[in-house]
């Protein structure tokens, strides 16, 4: 079996343009374009964040399709589960909103459509050879690789490996 | 690698039991698990049966295996499999139909068991309920199709559920409760107003302050209930939510230690070899304060049950303890979560609380405010995983602290 590509960050590189935020919620919309999507009810949601951190680091953060997903463990509805190609999904059929994955993703990626009480997240984009984020980055501050691949140049730079150090 | 097949056996076929069943399955593909379940129908999502009352769910659609984390392969489940006996010095448990079975390893998963408490009177009549079973829901579910008023005993987020359960079915339903206030053990009365406002708004009715001290029942069942100021309220149905208590009684002859619930170390192992206890059942710490507690959460019985499921196969996995408040819910359209210690009065903690017409945020820290120890949000939840994460490892808030008690944080702090 072939490894499992991964969406990585270099931090270096990101410089704080939100791209990838658009990007993902056009792909997430109904008509999947850009002119469309803005005007759509519920409006299309980002599971990409891009956030701040002072004086003036910009971080984009996505769900890391953790290897032992706390989510997925925690889910009381059992909506949450793990694909073939390793990515951890939520199935809007299932969830009811409880909001414990909320409670438990360490990582704070996992949003809520208030609307239709539903939670959602990165789902790799399952139509898209490439994750729309990661396609659209200016900057290639995204990048989407094997673990394998990424670890050579960049690899401290990965949010992953940062938290899971600290034994989550 | 084990040179004999290891007999693997797990009394409870729910969170606990399933998650160990699955761990144990992916270390060990030779050994047999056998799950026993003195329930009648297949393992199920337990927290998921008020959607079956409120018919918004079929069973079907709540069961277990097959679903998130619980592929179900190779483990053998049997219902209707009551153990009745744990002889520890043979290692075998003797089942309700006369059956023995002998194992290498036991898991006790039997979880918990509603408090039915011994001064209320008139408990056994037909239309009183506590919820703990599909079976359970079921009932509540017949009852509720002629019953037009329901009373329900207790202001806990389980008897919360069942109420509106009951709600969406379109019953009136009235709370009792003798503290001033509901939800009391994951929120103090201050910070109840929103959830308050949301349940007004939901038709819910609440009696603070009262208890009941008789269930009125004629041959049809339920009629009403006696308050303890004499009052009376007529009713078809009552469902009693008062607690719950670990579900240890079938040990009692065992030797297994027993203290509110089976005594495990730190790899869920309890005081007799070979003998594993995880989920409601068992007695964890919280590593907060290091007190040993009874949880009762669904996420906890799956984490504490995947950990013992590995400890059983003999990889030694140490369970990180869990708080005894970790909860996230919506309670008509207000979501709330309460973790860690939110209780504060007549405490030093050092607490900050900020609340607007839509959301209410308290953050608990040590007295000297260098750490962060519990959380409530409710109204605004989002990120509640960084606050839990910060909690539960303990971790220093020195540069972060404005940025939590404003609700302000996120995963890119940690990267610093
Ligand atoms: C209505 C409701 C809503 C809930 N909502 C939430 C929620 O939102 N979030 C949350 O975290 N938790 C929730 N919970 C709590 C959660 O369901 C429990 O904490 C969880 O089910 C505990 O799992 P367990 O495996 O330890 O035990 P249990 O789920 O109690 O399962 C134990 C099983 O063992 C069986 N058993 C007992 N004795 C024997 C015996 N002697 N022989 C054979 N079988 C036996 C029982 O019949 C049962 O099937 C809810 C519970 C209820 C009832
Ligand atoms: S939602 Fe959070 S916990 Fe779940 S897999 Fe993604 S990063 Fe991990
Ligand atoms: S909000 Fe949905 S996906 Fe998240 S834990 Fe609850 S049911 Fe599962």
């Amino acid at each position: 079996m072939s490894q499992p590509k991964e969406i990585f960050v270099r931090l270096d590189r990101c410089v704080g343009c939100h791209t990838c935020k658009i990007a993902c919620s056009v792909e997430h919309s109904k008509s999947k374009n850009l002119f469309e999507a803005i005007s759509e009810q519920p409006a299309p949601k980002n599971r990409v964040y891009v956030e701040w951190v002072p004086p003036d680091r910009k971080v984009p953060v996505l769900c890391r399709h953790c290897e032992d997903a706390p989510c997925m463990h925690a889910c009381i509805s059992g909506a949450i589960s793990r694909t073939e190609e390793g990515v951890i999904i939520t199935n809007s059929d299932k969830c009811i909103g409880c909001w414990t994955c909320v409670m438990v993703c360490p990582y704070g990626v996992i949003g809520r459509h208030l609307e239709t009480r539903k939670a959602y997240r990165c789902d790799r984009c399952p139509d898209l050879q490439v994750p729309a984020c990661v396609d659209s980055c200016p900057t290639q501050a995204l990048v989407y690789r094997t673990v394998e691949g990424f670890s050579g140049d960049v690899r401290q730079d990965a949010a992953r490996e940062m938290i899971s150090g600290k034994g989550n | 690698m084990a040179v004999k097949q290891m007999q693997y056996l797990i009394i409870g076929a729910s969170a606990a039991g399933m998650a160990a069943a699955e761990a144990i399955r992916k270390l060990d593909s030779e050994g047999s698990v056998t799950v026993l379940s003195d329930e009648q129908d297949m393992p199920y999502f337990r927290p998921m049966i008020p959607f079956v009352i409120s018919g918004k769910k079929k069973f079907s659609e709540i069961m277990l295996i097959g679903q998130g984390p619980y592929q179900g392969a190779n483990i053998d489940v049997r219902l209707n499999s009551r153990v009745e006996t744990v002889n520890t010095a043979d290692q075998k448990v003797s089942v309700k139909s006369g059956e023995e079975l002998p194992y290498d390893k036991l898991l006790i998963a039997t979880g918990s068991v509603p408090n039915i408490p011994s001064d209320i009177g008139g408990v056994e009549a037909e239309g009183v309920f506590v919820l703990r079973t599909i079976a359970d829901a079921r009932a509540m579910a017949r009852r509720a199709e002629t019953a037009g008023h329901a009373v329900m005993l207790g202001g806990g987020l389980l008897n919360l559920k069942a109420a509106f359960a009951l709600l969406e079915r379109g019953l009136d339903v009235t709370l009792i409760v003798k503290s001033p206030e509901i939800l009391s053990r994951l929120m103090e009365p201050d910070d109840t107003v929103l959830i308050r406002n949301a349940l007004n708004k939901a038709g819910l009715k609440l009696m603070t302050g009262s208890s009941v001290t008789r269930i009125l029942s004629d041959s049809t069942g339920v009629i009403g209930v006696l308050l303890d100021n004499g009052g009376e309220i007529p009713c078809q149905m009552v469902c009693i939510g008062k607690g719950i208590r670990a579900n240890v009684e079938f040990l009692d002859k065992s030797g297994i230690l027993v203290d509110q619930g089976v005594v495990v170390d730190k790899f869920t192992c309890s005081n007799i070899q070979n003998v594993f206890a995880a989920g409601d059942v068992a007695v964890t710490f919280d590593p907060i304060t290091g007190q040993r507690i009874v949880t009762g959460l669904w996420t906890n019985a799956a984490e504490m049950g995947s950990c013992a499921g590995r400890n059983m196969v003999g990889r030694p996995s140490a369970y990180s303890g869990t708080f005894g408040i970790l909860n996230a819910t919506q309670v008509a359209d207000e979501p709330f979560v309460s973790m860690g210690i939110v209780h504060t009065k007549g405490t030093d903690y050092e607490t900050h609380i900020a609340a607007t017409p839509k959301a209410y945020r308290k953050l608990v820290f040590t007295p000297d405010g260098t750490r962060l120890i519990g959380a409530l949000f409710i109204g605004d939840i989002s990120r509640a995983g960084l606050y839990r994460y910060i909690i539960r490892e303990r971790m220093s808030v020195k540069d972060i602290k404005s940025d939590i008690v404003n609700h302000r944080l996120h995963y890119g702090y940690f990267l610093r």
